[in-house]
């Protein structure tokens, strides 16, 4: 175990490292100037090399690349914004914040959204799966199954909006969306994000709906089941002590991949709601061409996914004794 | 069994198709048909009615009572971006400038009468500022009982280290008309004259005889420096509470209100400062005791909640959002979101450069201004309301000296002519020229691209679109050797003279690559009528000397105007005294009271 996780995190660090300086070059192609946003209305040329030089934008771009990437573990000293401790990731351009700070503060916002979404998602949707499979044909199994249709086909941007205005502006049942830490009021911040959290979940609690009926049914059909049915055991031990555990095997596989696409869902969740987390912070990077902070939101982003996968790679080999991770 | 699953599907779809009615109905809810009466007549938006000098009697506090105004509660702003800059070196947007007001003073400042008329009078100086010698020499009083947050002293040394720091090689963001005009030499660098006051020296034009006056020794005439020193950019900051780079999250207040947290992209908070005496503010007031503003909300996200208008929104109000475009009409047929709503004309006006160093021959640009189709290109943008009133000058109405007048009948015509067009072409030297019209490519442009290019073509042009990428559009046409003829600008005067209006984007001594002179016009005679403009002392006279200017830029056809940018916003009903700011083009919060 310890040789793999080793391997991994090397690994990880590999890839961290190539996805930062692909994506530092890649900002650099671009034709804009982004000393031009430091610049007053009437941009004298003398100004805007000044700027340039405050920014380290008259170096080499490996020379920038390299005090970047030597800030994160020395810290930085920038003219334009002060002192920068480490882990320093440079200062965004748009809002003269530090990086790290930015994505640090934001950080429990779209961790709360992605956690309370992959827990309603887990729970609903392999839930829904398995009652489903439990009564394959009946009812209760079309009904699920034809929500999760519609489920599947339904996109946040335009769900968000209509449970707001239902259930928030009309019947005031739920107040608006919002982020307060858990630190500071548990039951609160519960409450104020259980719509983006439904709402995030949607589509996926329809995909692991129809997925855990799929797998459920297949592990039902397998050697084993009708081995233990063969010998006596009852019809509800052998689908929840035997074929939920075959099941869930591609289903942790498939949502350690999905979790890239539920932080992406996340992004467009926090514009939805107003949530200041991670995503809207990736978002103004874009619209701003805001080199430092789509670096480290980048980066930071890449470093979450490649750590969740590490996790799920671990409870795999727990959850499948068959699986030799030397 | 498959009857009663039938039973169930039908079920399920009636409560899903109820669902989805239940967006189209309630209050206030989008998507909902607007009443017949919601035609989009055209706003009253007044322009500013005069522009004048206010006197020391103007320059002195309190400001005049709002009617029913009480103390108290807190009032919200909501609005989609975070200000960028504090600090008031720092500041040029105007939505900087209008949080600024209500903790940073500078000089002088704007005072509206319910006339509409704009005074410049005295902020933190016993009046708008003397001069002696045509506006080289400016001399400004400090008033008494102006503090600090602390309670310590607001001094001349404070206002002369307010500008040395100008210089500072942190601070480039801000205006810096100031900072050329108080070295030696204006054609130099003014950083290569002055590095700022870190190193521990002063700055020798600026003389501070005693802790009441300010003595400003320019190295030419600037007869309305009283009115540049008005602008934020040269706020005051104390030197003992200076953080430099710091000092752009928290600036230590002069103003009504102190800031007490500011968290970046999500909220400011301010509340009273227990420092500012009333009787020496003749512009503010400050009725709440307390200001929450939160950031992140599209014009799309505000429109709805201030339609909406529940709970902590009743006390909302936006600086910059405007009315969201698809929401407008909505708006406009709801009388009580009406009562809620403020117009106005903004200092904006937006153009069409045209590159005069590529199309050189005037009559194929007058040709260009007499076909293009105003109108059309105005509904595409979503009407009047939307966009703006059609402009047929440089200046705009905002502006001290504006004078009406439509040089090419735009008014008249504006659907554009043709025909007159083709005349004027075939009297060029170039009867069907090819056009390289430079664009943002977004969707609403690809629509007015098409009308453009409709419209030229029929007057006989053969037009090239290029579409460009917002992000890197002034990066494209800045450049003074750029490979397009006409490509759109937006402009506003830094203050409401001519000079800003005028010089910086048509002073032909000026062009260099990314500088505001986008047309690259050079006309000899129109620089030296700018050189003459800026020495009038009276603004009355200078302003009469700009609107000639103007009419002869138009003569050149260097631009096309497009419009007199309007502002269409909206507050919740649990506010009083919200108004328009004519200067920064926004929802001005120093009337504001909770009811």
């Amino acid at each position: 175990m310890t040789s793999f996780l080793v391997r991994r995190i090397l690994g990880a660090i590999v890839i961290l490292i190539l996805i930062s300086l692909i994506t530092f070059y890649l900002f650099y192609a671009l034709p804009r100037d982004p000393a031009r946003a430091f610049c007053g209305k009437i941009c004298r040329p003398e100004t805007l090399t000044l700027i340039r030089h405050n920014l380290g934008m008259d170096e080499p771009l490996f020379v920038q690349y390299w005090h970047w990437l030597s800030g994160i573990f020395m810290g930085r000293e920038f003219t334009q914004f002060g002192a920068c401790p480490a882990p320093c990731l440079g200062y965004s351009f748009a809002t003269q914040e530090p990086v790290f700070s930015a994505i640090v503060d934001r950080f429990p916002v779209t961790l709360s959204l992605t956690l309370g979404a992959s827990v309603v998602i887990l729970s609903f949707g392999i839930l829904t799966g398995m009652l489903a499979a439990w009564k394959v044909g009946q009812p209760l199994d079309k009904i699920a199954s034809s929500t999760s249709v519609i489920g599947a086909s339904l996109q946040i941007y335009f769900v968000g909006p209509l449970v707001v205005f239902a259930v928030v502006d009309t019947l005031g049942l739920l107040p608006r969306p919002s982020y307060v830490p858990f630190t500071e009021d548990p039951l609160t911040w519960f409450v104020h994000l259980l719509i983006p959290w439904v709402v995030l979940s949607i589509i996926f609690t329809a995909n692991y709906t129809r997925m855990t009926r799929s797998q459920m049914l297949e592990q039902l059909a397998e050697d084993y089941v009708r081995t233990a049915r063969a010998k006596g055991m009852s019809g509800r031990s052998v689908f929840f002590r035997f074929a939920w555990r075959g099941a869930m095997i591609p289903i942790i596989t498939i949502f350690g991949v999905d979790l890239a696409t539920l932080l992406g869902g996340a992004i467009i969740t926090e514009q939805t709601f107003t949530l200041h987390g991670i995503g809207e912070l990736a978002v103004r990077a874009v619209q701003n061409t805001d080199l430092p902070m789509l670096l480290g939101v980048t980066v930071v982003g890449a470093a979450a996914i490649v750590f969740l996968n590490i996790v799920v790679d671990v409870l795999y080999a727990f959850i499948d004794p068959r699986v030799r991770l030397s | 069994m498959r009857s009663h699953s039938r039973r169930i599907a039908t079920a399920t779809a009636v409560l899903a198709v109820g669902a989805l009615a239940l967006a189209g109905c309630a209050k206030g809810g989008g998507g909902g048909a607007p009443s017949a009466a919601a035609s989009q007549t055209p706003l009253e938006n007044k322009a500013v009615s005069a522009i004048t000098v206010g006197t020391a009697a103007d320059s002195t506090g309190p400001a005049p009572e709002v009617a029913g105004a009480k103390p108290g509660g807190t009032a919200n702003m909501i609005d989609r971006d975070d200000f960028s800059h504090l600090d008031p070196g720092r500041v040029y947007l105007n939505y900087n400038s209008s949080v600024s007001l209500l903790f940073t003073r500078q000089l002088t400042n704007y005072k509206e009468d319910a006339s509409g008329s704009i005074k410049l009078v005295g902020d933190l100086a016993t009046d708008a500022g003397t001069t002696t010698d045509g506006g080289k020499t400016w001399k400004f009083t400090l008033k008494d009982g102006v503090k600090w947050q602390d309670g310590s002293a607001i001094t001349s040394g404070d206002i002369k280290y307010s500008f040395e720091r100008l210089f500072a090689d942190f601070i480039t963001e801000g205006p810096d008309y100031a900072e050329t005009w108080l070295v030696p030499d204006p054609n130099k660098p003014f950083r290569d004259q002055y590095k700022g006051p870190y190193d521990g020296k002063e700055l020798d034009t600026i003389e501070t005889p005693d802790d009441k006056t300010v003595i400003f020794h320019l190295n030419a005439p600037h007869p309305d420096f009283n009115f540049t020193v008005a602008m934020t950019g040269y706020g005051a900051v104390p030197k003992a509470k200076d953080t430099k780079q710091k000092y752009d999250k928290q600036p230590f207040s002069s103003g009504p209100y102190q800031i007490v947290s500011h968290t970046t992209d999500k909220s400011l908070e301010l509340e009273r400062n227990p420092n500012w005496d009333k009787n020496t503010d003749p512009i503010r007031h400050a009725y709440p005791d307390k200001f929450h503003m939160e950031f992140g909300l599209q014009s799309q996200q505000s429109t709805e909640r201030f339609l909406a208008d529940t709970g902590a929104d009743k006390q909302a109000f936006t600086f910059h959002n405007a009315v969201a475009p698809e929401r407008v009409q909505e708006v406009l047929g709801n009388a009580e979101a009406m009562k809620r709503s403020i117009q106005g004309l903004t200092p904006f006006t937006t153009f069409y450069n045209i590159n005069t160093k590529r199309v050189t021959d005037v009559n194929v640009r007058k040709a260009i201004i007499t076909a293009w189709p105003a109108k059309q290109l105005q509904q595409i943008a979503g009407g009047e309301i939307n966009s703006g009133k059609i402009a047929t000058t440089v200046l705009s109405p905002t502006v001290l000296g504006y004078e009406a007048s439509d040089l090419y009948g735009k008014l008249a015509k504006p659907e554009g002519d043709p025909e007159a067009a083709k005349k004027l072409l075939a009297s060029s030297s170039t009867p069907t020229p090819t056009i390289v019209y430079a664009y943002n490519q977004t969707p609403t442009q690809e629509k007015i691209t098409v009308a453009i290019k409709d419209a030229l073509t029929k007057a006989g042009f053969n037009v090239v679109a290029k579409p460009l990428n917002p992000a890197t559009y002034y990066d494209a046409i800045g450049p003074v050797d750029n490979q397009y003829d006409i490509y759109w600008g937006g402009w506003a005067a830094d203050w409401p003279t001519g000079s800003t209006a005028i010089q910086p984007q048509f002073d032909g001594r000026l062009i260099a690559d990314n500088a505001p002179n986008y047309t690259h016009l050079n006309v000899p005679e129109i620089n030296t009528a700018i050189d003459q403009a800026n020495t009038i002392a009276d603004p009355t006279e200078a302003g009469k000397a700009w609107a000639a200017i103007d009419r002869k830029i138009m003569e050149q056809a260097a631009i096309v105007p497009e419009y007199y940018q309007t502002y269409f916003g909206l507050y919740g009903s649990g506010l009083g005294g919200v108004r328009f700011d004519p200067i920064q083009g926004e929802q001005s919060a120093l009337d504001i009271w909770v009811k």
